[in-house]
């Protein structure tokens, strides 16, 4: 195995530099410390691996040191908005409070933030604070103009704008960020402002929905709203089985006369109703009924 | 003289009882009428016996004679068809169960009855009738087409039986391309497989079918036109690499020649597991794109069997979300797992629902391991323990398998 030295921990206890197998040194700062397997740190004994400049497996000798965590240094008056100014995962090294989370395994707590995955996967709020809000606002400010004076009682405000956009946003602990609910927008119309020019609006796209562009003729099956058995391969198949079956002649006149049959138009509805309500056991029955009967079971 | 017992003529007039052994006794004598198949048919009276009498079997082991007076009753497949007729279809657990209590039981069940009278009063000269086995997990749909597949063979018929045609769409370590078509690909492990049980199955048609075609496989080797079609299936079981192309070939000529007036014999395709046919395959061809299951030669050659252009014989297929790939798992109905490319492709077909045991069924199976000494639990004897299987089992008939398993 490569070695690699462990000096990120021992600077922790207080800056003492000793070569450690696996056992707890005195601790100065009451920190916490891992008991890991730490080997010895020797370049000269990189067994097996060639020396492959500064890109071996664990880049030892460019690896810059990591420092003090920046908790050590923050004042209590800090500005926290330069902390955490933007929306950021948690970095335990960033934030001074002794939070723990996890699952307590037996006779023990949850285990600290140092290293601690679930306090990262979680959404945080830090750069939500009060303040960072009022700067937020105050940065906005020169934005924004005054809300019109005239526009003081509610009534007023339906009579000039009576389109309404309502959306919700819901806060909730889930598995999930986001919220299905929070999906729905309800538009609001109210309907005795100007009649005339709402039946006028109807009334263009009433007809505008008439037309034809040139690109609707590309529609494929796919693209059909509703399940349509003529020329499907339903009734090709249905239509092949039963001419071979009857073994009389050929052509539009049997097709006709076949399509006509009482069995052939029961199969037909009972085919339309399963693809397009899509299947539970009464359609599977209408349908197996159908089929049986047309084929003569 | 020997006659046999129907057990079901008294099963209207008894009630079961938690006790495996059952007694009859009947107040007046009952005729029994004649019937075509082999019972010998004697108005007599059907005197109280002391031999305990199972209610939940019967001795009428030809499936071509049960009808609904013996439904809920397990008949027992005669040995010596087991290894002929099953070599490969049977489902895993019931192999076991077979090994352990040294018989082959198969219950007779209201949908391989329904499947067996249509397939005695079809017209063989029409299209092919395909029809849809379909129902919850565990209801006993591979169970009903064994006892399909039994029916067809004891009546010689030829039957093409497919085990699981999952199995050729997932998990197959060697993908050849195709020698005859340039962008499909062979599996020829399981082509051979299949071939090899096919050869235990039809044994005694191998010698009669003779093929119409003559078929080139490589530059030297050939089968000429008129050559039994045991030659054909040896030479495919024995080189390994053509064995797709055999099948090809093999389910060719069976189309061709079913149903057909000289020596014609009526063929049976099924096919459990059909829902594998369409929709993805976990295979993946050299650059890692998926293979699409119309690229593999196997089940190009199984879907033009199952299309109902050829007559004189009937496709009996089965769905199932256990072996299936990328189906949920609570999908049981046609629609869902065949997809809409696959039902247009089985459109029209007759779905038949296989159910939950039913209250005389969920008797019968559990006298039946009762009298197997399958469970021994001293609890199980009882009606509390009865109803408790019911209630954890909901009646399904492999959960309850599964839970006499421990007991």
């Amino acid at each position: 195995m490569a070695t690699r030295t462990l000096k990120t921990s021992i600077l922790s206890l207080g800056r003492i530099h000793c070569h450690i197998y696996g056992v707890n040194v005195r601790n100065p700062l009451n920190r916490a410390t891992y008991a890991t397997a730490l080997s010895i740190n020797t370049s000269s004994q990189n067994k097996g691996f060639p020396d492959r400049g500064n890109r071996g497996p664990f880049n030892r000798r460019s690896r810059r040191e990591a420092g003090d965590p920046r908790t050590d240094r923050m004042p209590v008056e800090q500005d926290w908005t330069a902390v955490y100014p933007t929306a950021t995962p948690f970095r335990q090294g960033s934030v001074p409070l002794p939070v723990r989370m996890g699952f307590p395994v037996k006779k023990g707590v949850p285990p600290e933030k140092k290293g601690n995955l679930e306090l990262i996967k979680i959404p945080n709020f830090l750069h939500l604070t009060p303040l960072a809000i009022k700067k937020h606002c105050e940065a906005l400010k020169p934005f924004c103009t005054e809300w019109p004076s005239a526009l003081d009682t509610g009534a007023k405000c339906d009579e000039h704008f009576p389109v309404k956009v309502e959306s919700k946003d819901y806060v909730s602990a889930g598995t999930s960020l986001r919220n299905p609910s929070a999906r729905i927008v309800h538009l609001r119309v109210s309907f005795c402002v100007n009649y005339d020019y709402a039946m006028y609006l109807l009334t263009v796209l009433y007809h505008e929905s008439w037309k034809m562009e040139a690109w609707e003729s590309e529609k494929t099956v796919a693209d059909m709203e509703e399940y349509s058995w003529e020329d499907s391969p339903s009734q090709k198949n249905i239509m092949s089985t039963l001419v071979r079956m009857q073994v009389e002649g050929e052509g539009e006149a049997v097709r006709e006369e076949l399509l006509g049959r009482p069995e052939v138009q029961e199969y037909r509805d009972s085919v339309t109703r399963l693809k397009n309500e899509g299947e539970s056991e009464s359609s599977m029955h209408q349908y197996r009924d159908a089929v049986k009967k047309l084929l003569n079971l | 003289m020997e006659w046999h017992q129907t057990p079901g003529n008294h099963a209207l007039c008894m009630r079961y009882h938690s006790t495996p052994a059952i007694t009859t006794s009947l107040s007046s004598p009952i005729k029994v009428p004649p019937s075509s198949c082999g019972q010998e048919a004697v108005g007599m009276e059907l005197e109280t016996r002391p031999e305990t009498l199972s209610i939940f079997r019967t001795q009428e082991n030809d499936p071509a004679c049960q009808s609904e007076q013996h439904l809920g009753q397990y008949y027992t497949v005669p040995p010596s068809h087991f290894h002929t007729v099953f070599p490969h279809g049977l489902p895993p657990r019931y192999q076991q169960q077979v090994k352990t209590f040294n018989e082959g039981c198969v219950m007779v069940r209201q949908p391989a009855l329904e499947l067996i009278s249509h397939l005695k009063r079809a017209d063989y000269s029409k299209p092919t009738m395909r029809y849809l086995l379909y129902g919850v997990k565990g209801s006993g749909k591979t169970m009903s087409l064994c006892h399909t597949v039994h029916y067809c063979s004891t009546q010689g018929w030829l039957v093409l039986h497919i085990p699981d045609a999952h199995l050729w769409v997932k998990n197959c370590k060697e993908l050849l391309p195709s020698s005859y078509h340039a962008s499909r690909f062979d599996q020829p492990i399981q082509a051979s497989n299949w071939l090899r049980n096919f050869r235990t199955t039809n044994e005694h048609f191998l010698s009669k079918i003779k093929l119409r075609q003559r078929y080139v496989w490589t530059k030297r080797e050939s089968t000429e036109e008129g050559r039994p079609l045991g030659e054909l299936v040896d030479m495919g079981v024995s080189r390994v690499k053509s064995s797709s192309d055999v099948v090809g070939a093999v389910l060719k000529e069976l189309r061709l020649q079913a149903g057909g007036t000289e020596g014609g014999f009526r063929l049976a395709v099924a096919v459990d597991g059909v829902n594998g046919l369409w929709g993805r395959t976990t295979l993946k061809k050299e650059d890692k794109s998926p293979v699409a299951p119309e690229e593999l030669t196997l089940v190009h050659n199984l879907r033009k069997m199952i299309n109902n252009d050829w007559c004189g014989g009937a496709v009996i297929a089965t769905l199932s979300q256990t072996g299936s790939l990328y189906a949920p798992s609570s999908a049981y109905l046609p629609q869902e797992l065949l997809g809409e490319e696959g039902f247009d492709s089985m459109d029209p077909f007759v779905p038949v629902p296989v159910s939950l045991y039913s209250e005389k069924e969920f008797e019968s199976c559990y006298l039946y391991y009762l009298d197997r000494h399958w469970l021994q639990h001293p609890h199980s004897r009882t009606e509390e323990g009865k109803k408790e299987l019911i209630f954890l089992s909901n009646r399904n008939p492999s959960v309850l398998e599964r839970l006499c398993a421990f007991l």
